[in-house]
């Protein structure tokens, strides 16, 4: 009854007073948390001279350790004492009044806040209670809190948010209807929206829970699934066509990329997925596929400026792997640890030479002569493999024949060679070295001098030669023709590796041995020094960092922002989990699953949580602006190159060709050879090829492709994009050819499916676009459009002319141009309202 | 998000909730998109509608308001341009004198430095106008302003080579990924202009140049600020903001009349949603429709007058020549632009002192000259910072064979070189600091490039050590963790 009350009182309060943010008010009556509360603070105030960088330390004080800031300075006082907050040094200091005592010194100009100090000196009268950075403790699976709404979880995960958001004293939102629903999965799951007939299937209203479970699965055995979750690997793994770097050679690494794909869809376990990319080379009886994986490493780019120095490329490629793997799995920033000790998480520089000396064995030269730098893997398509067996086959054959026949041209007794033979003697030099090869050992070239020998005057041995010599040929191009990937190796003798003065690869300190950082657990016993058994330490049950990093970017790829924020960041300084015990369940269950993604996947978007309306009010909005809380679904902007494949799908121009080589789509023309003067030409592809998924297109590094907004460079590895808003963005959408051919192509199905009927057409486009029917107003609002565009275009047929040839794509000659013309424009409006450009 | 940024946009938040409990109608529509709108703060720059720059910023008062800097990509010879040493004509030809170069690290080019022939500087030098200052008869039209300009000649660098040179001088940092100086700027002090990009980027090579530098697009980015400060870069055409155009056929009213209908559309949205992204992207896509007509009238220059036209050079009219560029970065600050990087490639004059530099010059000195001339007529000097230089120096010793005249070349040299600066509150008519009697190494006043963006900084108003932005854990500034104003030109 009284607690009751006191709730009461409590929503009173937050609604006369406007609660500005959801953490405040709940920090202010919870006991201390070290590692929430205290750590962040001496972390971004004093660790930058008293931390864990011996070499910046001042003052041998050390407050990143219990035992530093016990231990007793000169004048016999320890920085922290205990309960006693007024006789510790620390307050002295932050409290001082003296310029020259004052902590920090204020020549840094960042003050200590006073709640900042009351904080401090309150940890420090409650006991000074230490502890670990919670990223660095194993995870352990939390028990299912008690919550209110008991009816409302669907799974285990919403225990976990439903108590956050009873705590904060919100309601979750309603569950979202029908065609939002599907959208939203469909996008998440596909990255494409859903068809007219699964939005068919489940009309209106609620979706049962049969229903909604089945069109789950089919989204998650799609083949496109693959496609969506591939895009964020890739951005994390610094994909691309090219080299990066002046030149900006091409490269061959699309095989990777399709091998991506086909993980995510055959749903490789993750601990696998793991393994084969860092270490797949080195492990037992490696599989082709195997070794194609570890690409993920050489995805680094290529210095073929000149002037380099070989030796200084081929580190700063060995320390890109190491920084990339640090950042993809384990969410740490190691790239300061190149120059110095961390200067807030427990990381030294010699933790980072450790690592780096795991990568330091590969035998990638540095010269950057060859763009394609060894070593190399021939990735053959399995049509290839099978051309080449025929090939093979008819060359066999062919050779046969052909020895036959040369056995009976220059006789000879039976073993014996040519050479054996009468007229031998008298035949060219060049004849006579080419006649004891055997004849299915033949070049090209060997064969096109026999023939050209005997061409005149002996026409049937001529034709056999030449018959040998095309199988010769085609295998060859065959052989040309199989792409070669970028693989990692390890050279058979060590590399020693050494601490880098300031990174500098010329001023090596002391040597160094492989291994993982110190304050970490410890390479799984058993497990070799090598690159793979540092990817078995990666996915290990003791590493504390791998199963959540990676939960964590699979909820930033649903909810748009990550259970903590900073998904680069799980160190020190990273933000703290905003629900830490779901982010350990998470990851608890995520490892325990055996690493299965789409089981993690389906847990999420069968969730209450999930399944919730993004709809709110600006009260409830300004309550958790960014819905941190999710008290409300995700909404936020799709990724642009999501938008290029919506557009394409719902004009039915997108070509599903699963995998293959990069594309070149529409682009504006002269954008590669300005950035470039001139030396690299685009080359716009036509037909089938401009309709590709925006996977498929081609990356160069120096110009990415320019109608793709807020994506990562792809020049090192990036595991959250930004999201912004910008007037160039608008004008992408409203004026590519991409956009505009997909509302032309659009408009022209739409007549063609809803023949006479304005209002019909209206609301098939809207249908289309935004998977639901107008509303009265927006169907009235569009009506007038057409009919004053319409007149307009009448009155213009050049106009009409020209808006109907945007893009490549056929028009149907019978219809009527300027109501195709109206409608077109009417379809780009569509593309570009907020709501077809957001997951909602 | 950094805890100010994230103060902002919650500030605003709050601020257009409040006006929308009355319902948002057309009529506070237009005021989102005014001077000082609700929607200002999280809008802030990269082509958005005007926005104010952090709370407290500037931290003291400015002296120049924008900048435009010249960035001659590739590394000017200091040796040949401003830095006169008689000591060079009179050891021409023979080997660097001991303790000169002892150890240094220059590129494999040169690798190993001992013993290199030591070269003149190819064109006589002389004092320039009341201030004396040296000025190569290679640039008649900047020695001609000389008064005009503050030469610091004691400039030094860490790296050796072009693209982590030219990222160190932009972003701080010579390693990608960190913000450049007009990200700083448009991140803190916002944007003056409603209708333009803050930060704009153009760049341009001489035709016939052996060794033209690629123009990274880090050069511009924005490193881990919000991808809305980076430099939105002109294009070298007569469309020189990508999709600015409509398609074809598609009329100025119709565009109108489309982006009416999906403002209202997006307005039903809004209400249903409460989304504040919602009314950004109104916004947006209203400063897009103002983007088509402002961009067109920026480039649009058949109403200069000859007399202007001229003072910048006979290729003036040409996009995507230097000369352009100058004249489009006048035209940018004139409509209060923040930052304009005009960035020139071409000065890598590896073997080609003898011939391209001629080149270079002419393509480079009348324009950059008539810029700070036309600049100065206008009034637009007096709070316009205007910079000209490039990543580091050339080597004050040949690369190449001192018999073969025609391919005498110069190395990179981080050891010194020499920028200048006009106009924004900083002294003109001086030269600052020395370099020792062979152009080799600074000896008195030395200018790193730290100082220099402290010094920028520093008459925009901002205190460098306080303009920063946490990522992973850690406040990041433009300086890093160094960087002195420069007094003695301020």
């Amino acid at each position: 009854m009284r607690s009751g009350w006191k709730d009461w009182l409590r929503v009173w309060l937050l609604v006369i007073l406007g609660s500005s943010g959801f953490s405040r008010s709940s920090h202010a009556v919870e006991a201390i948390s070290f590692s929430r509360d205290v750590m962040p603070v001496l972390s971004e105030h004093c660790f930058q001279c008293h931390g864990p960088d011996e070499k910046a330390r001042k003052a041998k004080l050390r407050l990143d350790s219990r035992e530093g800031v016990l231990l007793s300075g000169k004048d016999g006082v320890a920085a922290v004492i205990p309960g006693q907050s007024r006789r510790s040094k620390l307050v002295q200091r932050i409290e001082s009044t003296h310029a020259d005592e004052l902590m920090p010194p204020p020549e840094n100009k960042h003050p200590l806040k006073r709640e900042q100090i009351a904080l401090l000196k309150r940890w420090i009268d409650e006991g000074a209670v230490w502890g670990k950075h919670w990223a660095f403790e194993k995870p352990v699976r939390p028990s299912l809190p008690q919550v209110k709404q008991r009816a409302w979880p669907r799974n285990d995960l919403d225990y976990f948010v439903l108590r956050q958001i009873e705590k904060e004293s919100l309601k979750p939102s309603p569950e979202e209807r029908s065609p939002t629903l599907v959208r939203r999965l469909s996008l998440d799951l596909l990255g494409l929206p859903p068809t007219v007939a699964d939005l068919e299937v489940l009309a209106g209203g609620a979706i049962s829970d049969p229903a909604y479970t089945a069109i789950v699965d089919r989204y998650l055995s799609s083949p496109h699934y693959g496609e969506r979750m591939a895009w964020d690997w890739l951005d994390a793994a610094r994909y691309a066509d090219s080299n990066g770097y002046q030149g900006d050679s091409e490269r061959t690494m699309w095989p990777w990329r399709d091998w991506v794909v086909k993980a995510f869809n055959e749903n490789l376990s993750f601990d696998q997925f793991t393994l084969w990319q860092i270490a797949g080379d080195l492990l037992p009886q490696a599989t082709s596929e195997q070794k194609l994986a570890t690409g993920f490493l050489r995805n680094h780019m290529i210095n073929g400026e000149g002037g380099r120095i070989p030796e200084e490329n081929r580190v700063d490629y060995a320390m890109d792997m190491s920084e990339t793997t640090g950042t993809v799995w384990l969410g740490l920033t190691f790239n300061c640890c190149r120059c110095h000790d961390h200067k807030f998480d427990p990381l030294t520089q010699r933790d980072y030479y450790g690592m780096l000396a795991f990568f330091n064995q590969t035998p990638v030269d540095g010269s950057g002569g060859n763009p394609q730098t060894p070593p190399l893997l021939e990735v053959p398509s399995a049509e290839q493999v099978k051309r080449g067996q025929t090939i093979q086959a008819a060359l066999n054959s062919q050779a046969a024949l052909l020895g036959e026949y040369e056995l009976k041209k220059f006789e000879r007794p039976s073993g014996e060679s040519a050479k054996a033979s009468s007229g031998f003697g008298a035949l060219p030099k060049e004849i006579q070295d080419a006649l004891v090869v055997e004849t299915a050992k033949r070049d090209a070239t060997v064969l096109a001098k026999l023939s050209a020998h005997w061409k005149t005057n002996d026409l049937v041995y001529f034709e056999k030669l030449e018959m040998l010599r095309q199988r010769r040929v085609e295998s060859d191009d065959l052989t040309r023709s199989i792409p070669r990937v970028m693989v990692m190796e390890d050279r058979p003798e060590r590399r020693d590796t050494f601490v880098l003065f300031k990174g500098l690869y010329d001023k090596p300190g002391q040597k160094v041995e492989m291994g993982v950082p110190a304050s970490l657990p410890g390479l799984p016993p058993g497990s070799p020094t090598n690159r793979l058994g540092l990817a078995r330490w990666v996915v290990s049950p003791e590493n504390p960092l791998t199963a959540r990093v990676i939960v964590n970017r699979l909820w930033q790829q649903f909810f748009g922002i990550g259970l903590v924020k900073t998904a680069e960041d799980f160190g020190v300084q990273g933000e703290k989990p905003v629900n830490a015990e779901l982010l350990d369940w998470l990851a608890v269950e995520f490892r325990e699953s055996g690493w299965d993604v789409k089981h993690l996947c389906r847990l999420i978007v069968t969730s209450a949580t999930y399944r919730q309306s993004s709809r709110s009010t600006p009260q409830r909005t300004e309550r958790d602006p960014q819905n941190r809380l999710l008290a409300r679904g995700p909404r936020f902007r799709m990724p642009s190159w999501m938008l290029r494949d919506y557009a394409l799908s719902v004009s039915e121009l997108l070509e599903e060709q699963v995998g293959g080589n990069s594309v070149n789509p529409y682009q504006p023309s002269g954008v590669w050879e300005e950035a470039t003067f001139g030396v690299k030409k685009y080359s716009q592809d036509t037909g089938a090829a401009l309709y590709r998924r925006s996977l498929y297109t081609f990356w160069r590094r120096i110009i990415a492709p320019p109608l793709f907004f807020d994506t990562a460079s792809r020049q090192s590895c990036t595991v959250k994009q930004p999201r912004t808003n910008t007037p160039l963005q608008a004008l992408t959408t409203l004026n590519d050819v991409t956009y505009f051919e997909a509302a032309r192509v659009l408009a022209q199905k739409v007549m063609e499916l809803a023949v006479e009927n304005r209002s019909a057409r209206i609301a098939l486009a809207v249908r289309k676009v935004l998977g639901r029917p107008p509303s009265a107003e927006e169907a009235a609002r569009l009506d007038r459009a057409i009919l004053r565009y319409e007149h307009d275009f009448t009155m213009n047929p050049t106009a009409v002319e020209q808006l109907l040839s945007v893009g490549e794509a056929k028009r149907n000659p019978a219809l009527n141009v300027s109501e195709l013309a109206s409608l077109t424009l009417v379809c780009s409006s569509l593309l570009n309202l907020d709501e077809a450009l957001t997951k909602e | 998000m950094n805890p100010l940024d994230q103060h902002q946009l919650d500030t605003t938040r709050r601020q257009f909730f409040g006006r929308s409990a009355t319902g948002i109608g057309v009529a506070a529509l237009a005021s989102l998109l005014g001077r000082g709108g609700a929607m200002a703060g999280p809008l802030a720059a990269g082509g958005t509608p005007s926005a104010k720059g952090l709370p407290g910023l500037p931290h003291f008062a400015a002296k120049a308001k924008r900048v435009i800097y010249l960035f001659q990509n590739g590394a000017p010879t200091h040796v040949e341009l401003f830095d006169y040493k008689k000591r060079l004509t009179e050891l021409h030809g023979t080997p660097v004198p001991e303790g000169y170069i002892g150890g240094k690290r220059f590129s494999t080019m040169t690798g190993k430095a001992d013993g290199k022939l030591v070269l003149a500087p190819i064109e006589p030098f002389k004092q320039r106008g009341r201030s004396g200052a040296w000025v190569s008869d290679l640039l008649p039209y900047t020695a001609a302003i000389a008064d005009d300009l503050c030469f610091v000649k004691s400039m030094h660098t860490d790296a050796v080579n072009h693209a982590p040179a030219i990222s160190l001088i932009l972003s701080g940092s010579q390693t990608p990924g960190r913000p450049t100086l007009g990200a700083w700027l448009t991140y803190g002090l916002g944007s003056e202009v409603e209708n333009l990009p803050a930060f704009v980027v153009m760049t341009s090579v001489s035709k016939g140049t052996s060794c033209g530098q690629i123009f990274y697009d880090f050069y511009w980015g924005s490193g881990f600020l919000p991808s809305r400060f980076q430099g939105v870069k002109f294009r070298a055409s007569s469309d020189p903001v990508l999709y600015l155009k409509n398609p074809e056929g598609l009329s100025r009213q119709m565009r109108r009349a489309m982006l009416d209908d999906i403002a209202a559309m997006n307005q039903m949205r809004l209400k249903e949603y409460a989304d504040p992204e919602i009314a950004t992207r109104i916004a947006q896509y209203e400063m897009a429709f103002k983007m088509q007509a402002s961009v067109p009238d920026l480039t649009d220059v058949s109403k200069e007058p000859q007399s202007v036209l001229d003072l910048y050079g006979p290729s003036v009219k040409e996009p995507g020549t230097y000369a352009y560029n100058c004249l489009m970065a006048r035209r940018l600050i004139e409509r209060d632009v923040r930052f304009v990087q005009v960035m020139h490639a071409g000065w890598d004059q590896h073997n080609s002192i003898t011939t391209e530099l001629y080149t270079q010059c002419r393509d480079t000195d009348q324009p950059s000259a008539g810029l700070i001339t036309d600049l100065k007529q206008r009034g637009l000097l007096d709070d316009t910072l205007v910079i000209w230089g490039g990543e580091f120096g050339r080597t004050p010793f040949i690369q190449g064979d001192i018999k073969d005249r025609k391919r005498w070349g110069r190395d990179h040299h981080p050891y010194a070189f020499t920028v200048w600066m006009a106009g924004g509150g900083v002294k003109s008519g001086m030269s600052y600091g020395e370099t020792d009697d062979l152009a080799m190494n600074v000896v008195r006043d030395p200018v790193h490039v730290h100082d220099l963006q402290a010094t920028i900084l520093h008459q925009l108003g901002i205190d460098h050590e306080r303009l920063t932005y946490r990522f992973q854990g850690r406040n990041f500034r433009l300086t890093d963790v160094h960087g002195q104003v420069v007094r003695g030109i301020v």
